[in-house]
């Protein structure tokens, strides 16, 4: 224990030092375009650029009983597009994209659709990377022979996936959390099927507008450049459109006798997985900084969280076992989660309850406090050191509207929190008679 | 019309930032050796205060014996149980206090420990390393408990994971005597069986500053670095080293086949050839460079052939996948790997795979085909930078194989020097039956529990 104070004592007399000796690049807000926004950090250590294209377009705009629209929308961008000089087809777009020794991704969440392009930042590679993506986020074909080959590709994943214990656990878990919001309804065969290349034109028009995008880019360009990025992006695009019916409010998951919050899910895999956890914060919310120190301290520290220490390092009972909070713009949920031998799923179940019930009445101790800090305070310049990772931080600004200068005080915010803020934050967000439970495996009495 | 700027755009690639990665390679690159056999490599990065400092063992699972399969891994895991000095779990403490991310991994072919650290907490975590490499002292109590977390991890991602049992399956399979045949995890039985002496026998035998290579890579100065380095490591000695037995394998004479079981809703097939990795001091050879693009050509990018002919035309599959490791200490395999599209049987995909590597063999690939593939290879070289914990990664795999850093450049000169006959040479002589394995995954429908009780 000794040694490991005097490492304390070190690390916070150092705090002020790397903030100061190396400045945090700055977040640029490039020109508006056609009501968008666009961000910057210029890089210019390496010849490349990254671009990031935000789209409020998530899977939380399904419509009813078309679970997994919004997914299929964003997916299909780059099997077919409407470009200056034509169609052009999914293989030559695939082949361009390999020629450019660029790629281009696309990935869809709950609350938006993201498109990425990485690509060597000389300027004719880089200019025709843009004009692609532009096409793919303007004026993709869905073509009705491209998008019933990707639906029954789809269908043959999700069957495949309903059969893997963490997938059925983690729908499950998503139908308990979220109850009536869109995110609780999973997508299904069924809805799946249900969803024609019509739905798909339909949904781009109404969700894939300037004024729902934001353009973030970090890497080896300048602001003009950026600008001319962003207008090309998004120039072929409505910059509005019909309104969007506005999305019911996610309710707190309410006070619920055990039996009516706790689902057993029979299932013949050698371990049962266990979820647990209910609604809480957005990203924007003044007491994420305490909730986010917090759960370092109950399940977020890798090998020195409570969760961890009581379920592995004591009691062997798991090969992993964390907590989190997913705060995103509108919604936000905690959840827990470990995965045992089925005959240890009641006693490990047991511990993972206690130790988060205890945390949420009792808080963490003081060292356990500057532990805390320590970690989050003196890593952080491993959350920006590469493109990659400013990127992602550029865009989390950018999509929750956090401040500018959210990086540069983001070790100040962590040092402020007190014990007492804490225990207050958990106090208010959780509650054990509030928490889902999913027990996913065989059942053991 | 198109296709001219095109190729104006390869001109350019294949020569401008391909002798940039080149040239900054050797430059910022610094490599020592210790008087008590350890190496040393620095990769200067100053583009963020920020350093990734890693350990690399060269004793894998590939290096255990019999009824001692996953020891490699589980020692791993008892690495973070203490030392003379340190007490279990405290390692991982100090790290965090520092503001450290860490862990480890076993491969095969070495174990490797790892720490990120902002620049000025490096002479900790070099501190701490350097003390479990010869000064790991956990009790029996502590592996009992730690051998139940391994065995948690097996069944996490072996025993409910069928793609898993199927790459077991078809490794015990394709390999007779290497000890490749084994998982990296262990046997299940294996780790039942394992002793806390079963770890602690196999620290002593290869935990020494002679088989191992620390790479640092980030914001440091190489030269105050090397001091740090030669203080806490250059301390510990020297030691004599197992004998390692060749366990060459047999030359396959004839098709293998093997079928597994497993909850599942579509079928899986793999099909996988015995095929050469780069030989260190071999570095002319065209072969294993051949099969990579080879890899490349097949299943490179979104329409590559095997995409682009099964899932896209055919819709025989529903996903697709090809491996190959050029880079190696083991023998290797061209690994084709595919889950069924629906209503299409094992057959019919094994039917399209031979088909489209037939037409490959017999009428070669394009040019373009193959250009495209390089210059993915080079802009690669520049995305890699990015990161410097995958400058490391790159660095340690490379020089675990039997390689120096120094070659990667030259590995990546000779890539772009192969033709398309070269290419469609090796998929000709080593894409045949007799060196073929091949392994099904037939899949079976969960049973609740509910109704096994008849309930």
């Amino acid at each position: 224990m000794n040694t490991f104070q005097k490492s304390i004592v070190v690390c916070l007399l150092t705090f002020g030092y790397f903030a100061a000796a190396h400045a945090i690049l700055p977040i640029e807000r490039l020109d508006s375009f056609k009501g968008s926004k666009g961000y910057l950090v210029q890089t210019k250590a390496l010849p490349m650029v990254d671009i990031e294209v935000s789209i409020d377009a998530g899977a939380r705009f399904d419509p009813s009983g078309k679970g997994g629209l919004a997914d299929m929308a964003a997916g299909l961008m780059n099997y077919g597009v409407r470009g200056d000089q034509g169609i052009l087809s999914e293989a030559q777009i695939a082949d361009e994209i390999a020629d450019l020794g660029a790629n281009i991704g696309l990935s869809v969440g709950g609350e938006r659709a993201i498109l990425r392009i990485r690509s060597l930042s000389r300027k004719d590679l880089q200019d025709r990377a843009v004009k692609l993506a532009a096409a793919m986020l303007s004026s993709p074909t869905y073509e009705t022979k491209i998008v019933e080959r990707e639906k029954q590709r789809t269908i043959t994943n999700l069957l495949e996936a309903e059969t893997k214990p963490e997938f059925a656990l983690e729908r499950r878990f998503a139908k308990s959390v979220y109850g009536d919001y869109p995110l609780g309804n999973n997508p299904t065969v069924k809805s799946i099927a249900a969803v024609s290349a019509k739905d798909l034109i339909q949904f781009h028009q109404q969700f894939y507008r300037s004024d729902r995008m934001i353009v973030s880019i970090v890497g080896d360009v300048d602001r003009a450049q950026a600008n001319e990025i962003v207008q090309t992006l998004l120039q072929k695009i409505p910059q509005s459109g019909n309104p969007i019916a506005k999305l019911p409010e996610l309710q707190r998951s309410p006070v619920e006798p055990l039996a009516q919050r706790e689902i057993q899910i029979p299932f013949d895999s050698q371990q049962a997985h266990i979820a647990m956890g209910m609604t809480a914060v957005t990203r924007s919310n003044p007491d994420y900084f305490p909730l986010l120190v917090g759960n370092y301290i109950l399940g977020g520290g890798g090998f020195v969280s409570r969760l961890m220490s009581e379920v592995r390092e004591k009691r062997g009972l798991a090969y992993s076992v964390s907590s989190y909070f997913a705060p995103g713009k509108d919604t936000g949920i905690f959840k827990a989660g470990l995965q045992t031998k089925n005959d240890q799923a009641v006693l490990a179940l047991e511990v993972m309850s206690s130790t988060i019930a205890k945390f949420i009445a009792d808080g963490p101790s003081p060292a356990e406090l500057l532990a805390a800090k320590s970690n989050l305070v003196n890593g952080y310049p491993l959350r920006i050191d590469n493109n990659r990772k400013l990127l992602d931080n550029v865009s989390s600004i950018a999509w929750n509207d956090l401040p500018l200068d959210t990086m540069e005080v983001w070790t100040q915010q962590v040092e402020a929190v007190t014990l007492e803020q804490v225990r207050a934050a958990f106090q208010k967000y959780l509650a054990m008679d509030r928490m889902k439970i999913v027990v996913l495996g065989a059942k053991n009495k | 019309m198109h296709s001219n700027l095109l190729r104006i755009c390869f001109l350019f690639l294949l020569c401008a930032p391909f002798s940039w990665a080149a040239s900054s390679n050797s430059a910022d690159t610094h490599e020592f050796l210790l008087s008590n056999g350890l190496k040393l490599i620095v990769r200067e990065d100053h583009r963020a205060p920020t350093v990734a400092h890693m350990v690399w063992y060269r004793a894998g699972s590939m290096d255990e014996v019999n009824g001692r399969t996953g020891v490699a891994h589980v020692l791993e895991h008892m690495m973070f149980k203490g030392t003379h000095q340190v007490k279990s779990g405290e390692f991982s403490r100090l790290v965090a206090a520092v503001g450290g991310r860490e862990n480890a991994f076993t491969s095969r072919d070495y174990t490797a420990y790892f720490q990120q650290v902002e620049k000025s907490k490096l002479d900790e975590v070099i501190r701490l390393e350097a003390d479990r490499m010869s000064n790991l002292n956990f009790d029996d109590a502590e592996f009992l408990k730690e051998i139940q977390v391994v065995m948690e991890e097996r069944r996490l991602r072996t025993e409910d994971n069928p793609s898993s049992l199927l790459n077991e399956s078809l490794m015990a399979t394709a390999y007779m005597s290497s000890p490749y045949r084994h998982p990296v995890v262990g046997w299940m039985n294996d780790l039942q069986n394992m002793k806390a002496s079963d770890a602690r026998d196999w620290y002593r035998n290869w935990y020494a500053p002679n088989n191992a290579t620390v790479v640092i890579s980030g914001d440091v100065d190489p030269k105050q670095i090397l001091k740090v380095v030669e203080k806490y490591y250059g301390a510990i000695h020297r030691q004599v080293l197992p004998e390692r037995k060749p366990q060459t394998e047999p030359i396959q004479k004839g098709i293998k086949q093997v079928q597994i079981k497993a909850p599942a809703d579509s079928a899986q097939l793999a099909m996988a050839w015995k095929v050469p990795p780069l030989q260190p001091g071999k570095l002319d050879d065209p072969e294993p460079y051949a099969l990579e693009l080879l890899t490349a050509v097949l299943d490179g990018y979104d329409n590559a052939r095997l995409n682009r002919v099964l899932v896209k035309q055919e819709k025989v599959v529903n996903d697709v996948g090809v491996a190959y490791d050029m880079i190696s200490r083991g023998p290797e395999l061209f690994l084709i790997s595919v889950s069924m599209a629906k209503g299409k049987t094992v057959a019919q995909a094994q039917a399209s795979i031979r088909k489209a590597l037939d037409g490959l063999k017999q009428k070669g690939i394009l040019e373009s085909e193959l250009k495209r593939i390089k210059v993915r290879i080079l802009s690669d070289q520049i995305y890699k930078r990015d990161s410097i914990f995958g400058q490391a990664m790159e660095i340690g795999t490379t020089e675990m194989a039997g390689f120096s850093w120094k070659d990667i450049d030259t590995m990546l000169e000779k890539m772009q020097t192969i033709t398309p006959e070269q290419v469609q040479a090796v998929a000709q002589k080593y894409l045949v039956d007799t060196g073929l394995t091949i392994a099904v995954l037939d899949p079976q429908s969960r049973k609740s529990i509910a109704s096994k009780e008849g309930k």
